[in-house]
């Protein structure tokens, strides 16, 4: 009875201790609707749908995953729509959708009482809306995370989950040649594409994974070789021509190529960039004409390869399935058990083949407003965690 | 002249047998740190640095003697650091390896302690002239480890007691004197009500008593064991029955209520709303205390800070113990010795319980 009453008495004193204005409590609370822009057009949310485009696949696997419980192993959505944490409430193809909280969700309801999604927004009106509190939740590219910060809009990063890099495509006389592909490999600037393109939102990469998911990232070198890449390109003869292709609907896979043929140059390489139309990230269209450089000449093209999985030997079995038909790289899938050293070995057996060079690791970068609270970055290969944001009252929208 | 020489001709001898001394008081000394290290390091860390240096010497082969460079690039502790180094050194030493700071020595030994996202990694290079060879082990991350705040009144210590993929709402340790078995451990989850047995050095999973109800869960739902009531509380459960005998605990669905016994009143401290709070006994003549979490929501580490009660003052008292997720759930234990924490870790997005402690002195 005695330590229940000095137990009384100590709360009762500690309530006394404070005297100034309440911070928001931290114990979520139901309610609102979270305001979300994306610069996706989607025009159907039906799972066996195609999406014309690799960005209008990705806009619709997240909005996909609110409305359905659960995937099948296959990776398909699973169950009936409206299953999941929320319901379709409204619907208009390519411009706007709203999603009402399930009531009855397995996991519990939602915070939110709803979500309102709009479509075909442009990175400089999410930006802008963002700014001006008209927009809860929109994803930014990396390389504007900087600028967003700059202009008052709160910014979450996640750890560096996706690969930029290099590929010399197969079947191409010019880059059978290794020493070829050693010399464009040593003359990049990697530092130089993170500080100024990437406006410092990134890292290095040497290696196929990001050093928090495998350890040993450290282990490859990522510095530049300008005077070793001259040398070897000297004793080639004859010196090959090569074009470097890159996605013309990217704008920083431009800026990056181009950045490339820059320090190609410094070092008397003979390399220049080309837009390739359509050729969108690899992961989804990995056998097209496009992507494999067929319908316009290139003999190198860049890629992003977003990990699936934070686990090292899913993310490079993932990449090593993108890589294969596009750079006819071959390696085994490491048994479930393999260890940190297999993984190592793997991976350094690929990059030391010449054929993929690994040259930034980015974010996934989103502006969030204010009033945003238990906003937890996605995991490698999750979903936007939607249901489980809340909207603290207490912050104003205009 | 002679009386400076006979001082002269004892120094050496005075020399002699100070430094006698001073080498067996260092050996007398050394031992017991070394063995005082080596327990700090778990038994499977042994094992990995063990395996380690099995790799180093294969690698290494023919030199005899390295220069050692350690770089921690991992969440690993200074202690941690020096007790593995001390520990790798020796495990070289058995295999006939020397570890030289001086040069010239036959390899260089760059040990690189590391981490992937679900292990640390143990990378040594062994670097001969323009020659390198990698050799890596990987060894679990330490669950079960104290997390000690240095102060010098008041120390915080943190024992890590289970963790899991899905959500841990409370806990409770029914210990083995209370019991006719070993400990048991009660983990309260939204759906479930786990009962472990510690057997054969590991907790085993004995019961589980099913938590059915008419309506899906709350997404914040809340909930708390109390052992000597014999009860698990939920917002529309309660779950009862003798702990000590987990087959005798069934649950039932109860009324809503929103002042039940686990739902914490918020106070108000240091100009910020607090509902993560437990009351402590005052230790070694301090307190009374408060366990206190930190300001963050729930996608920051948390932390937890103890303050102390002058009269109706809570002043702050010894530095906080960090947590690298946020702290959900925060009890003070019957006694009021210790507190039970539910966090989650936001790298690993697993739940963990622990038992958090007040101790005084260094």
């Amino acid at each position: 009875m005695k330590l229940r009453l000095f137990l009384f008495l100590a709360a009762i004193s500690l309530v006394l201790a404070g005297a100034a204005p309440l911070r928001p409590a931290r114990r979520p609370r139901y309610g609102g609707t979270l305001r979300v822009e994306i610069g996706a057009i989607v025009k159907s949310l039906d799972p066996s749908v195609a999406a014309a485009n690799p960005e209008e696949a990705d806009a619709k696997d997240e909005l996909d995953e609110l409305l359905y419980d659960r995937r099948s192993e296959d990776g398909t959505f699973a169950g009936a729509a409206g299953s999941g944490a929320f319901r379709l409430s409204a619907w208009e193809a390519g411009k706007s959708a709203v999603f009402a909280a399930n009531e009855d969700y397995r996991a519990g309801r939602p915070f939110v009482d709803s979500i309102e999604v709009q479509m075909g927004r442009s990175t400089h009106e999410r930006l802008l809306d963002l700014e001006l509190n008209k927009a809860d939740f929109a994803q930014i590219p990396a390389e504007l995370a900087r600028q967003a910060t700059d202009r008052g809009v709160r910014v979450s990063a996640s750890q560096p989950n996706e690969l930029l890099a290099l590929v010399f495509l197969k079947g191409r006389t010019a880059t059978e040649n290794a020493r070829a592909r050693e010399a464009i490999a040593r003359c990049i600037d990697r530092a130089a594409i993170v500080n100024f393109i990437l406006q410092k939102e990134g890292e290095p990469a040497g290696g196929l994974l990001p050093q928090w998911s495998s350890g040993t990232a450290f282990l490859f070198p990522t510095e530049t070789d300008a005077r070793g890449a001259k040398e070897i390109w000297s004793q080639i003869s004859p010196s090959p021509k090569l074009v470097l292709g890159y996605d013309s609907a990217d704008t920083l896979e431009q800026s990056v190529a181009e950045r490339i043929v820059v320090n190609a140059k410094e070092a008397g390489i003979s390399l220049v960039s080309r837009a390739m139309p359509n050729a969108g990230p690899p992961s989804a269209h990995a056998g097209s004409e496009a992507v494999r450089g067929d319908t316009i000449h290139v003999d190198a093209r860049l890629i992003r390869l977003r990990m699936p999985s934070p686990m090292p030997r899913v993310a490079l079995a993932a990449f090593i399935d993108v890589l294969r038909p596009l750079g006819g790289i071959e390696a085994s899938p490491l048994p479930e058990n393999a260890s940190s050293e297999d993984i190592y070995n793997d991976e350094r057996s690929i990059v030391s083949g010449g054929r993929v060079v690994p040259l930034v690791w980015m974010p996934q970068v989103y502006g969030l407003s204010a009033r945003v609270r238990d906003w937890k970055q996605p995991a490698a290969g999750e979903s936007w965690p939607l249901a489980d944001v809340w909207l603290d009252s207490m912050t104003e929208t205009h | 002249m002679c009386k400076w020489h006979k001082p002269m001709r004892r120094l050496p001898r005075l020399f002699f047998l100070l430094a006698t001394i001073v080498l067996t008081l260092l050996a007398l000394t050394g031992g017991p740190s070394r063995a005082q290290s080596a327990l700090q390091i778990p038994p499977d860390w042994n094992k990995a640095l063990d395996s380690l240096a099995d790799k180093i010497a294969a690698a290494a082969k023919p030199a005899k003697t390295f220069s050692l460079n350690v770089k921690n690039i991992s969440s690993l502790s200074g202690t941690d650091v020096a007790g593995l180094r001390e520990e790798l050194v020796a495990d070289l030493a058995a295999r006939k390896f020397r570890i030289t700071e001086k040069a010239p020595s036959d390899a260089q030994l760059q040990l690189t302690l590391s981490e992937s996202a679900d292990d640390y990694v143990w990378v040594a290079e062994i670097r001969r002239g323009d020659t390198r060879e990698a050799v890596m082990v990987s060894a679990a991350r330490d669950m079960v480890k104290n997390s000690t705040s240095a102060g010098p009144s008041i120390t915080l210590q943190r024992k890590a007691i289970w963790e899991q993929a899905g959500k841990i709402l409370d806990f409770g340790l029914v210990s083995e004197a209370a019991t006719d078995r070993g400990s048991i451990l009660v983990i309260l989850e939204p759906d479930k009500l786990s009962f472990y047995e510690y057997r054969s050095g590991e907790w085993q999973l004995t019961r589980a008593v099913a938590i059915g109800r008419a309506r899906p869960v709350e997404r914040d739902v809340s909930g708390r064991i109390n052992l000597p009531a014999g009860k698990a509380e939920l917002p529309d459960v309660e779950c009862s029955g003798n702990f000590q005998h987990p087959e005798t605990v069934t649950c039932a669905g109860a009324a809503a209520t929103q002042d039940a016994a686990f739902i914490t009143n918020p106070i108000v401290m240091q100009e910020r709303t607090v509902d993560s709070y437990a009351a402590l006994a005052p230790v070694c003549g301090i307190g009374p205390l408060t366990l206190v979490s930190g300001p963050g929501d729930w996608t920051q580490p948390d932390e937890i800070q103890v303050y102390e009660l002058k009269g109706h003052e809570a002043v702050v008292s010894g530095p906080p113990l960090k947590f690298p997720g946020p702290i959900l759930a925060l009890w003070a234990s019957e006694d009021g010795k210790s507190a039970r924490v539910v966090s989650r870790n936001l790298q690993m997005g697993a739940y963990e319980a622990s038992i958090v402690s007040v101790s005084c002195g260094d």
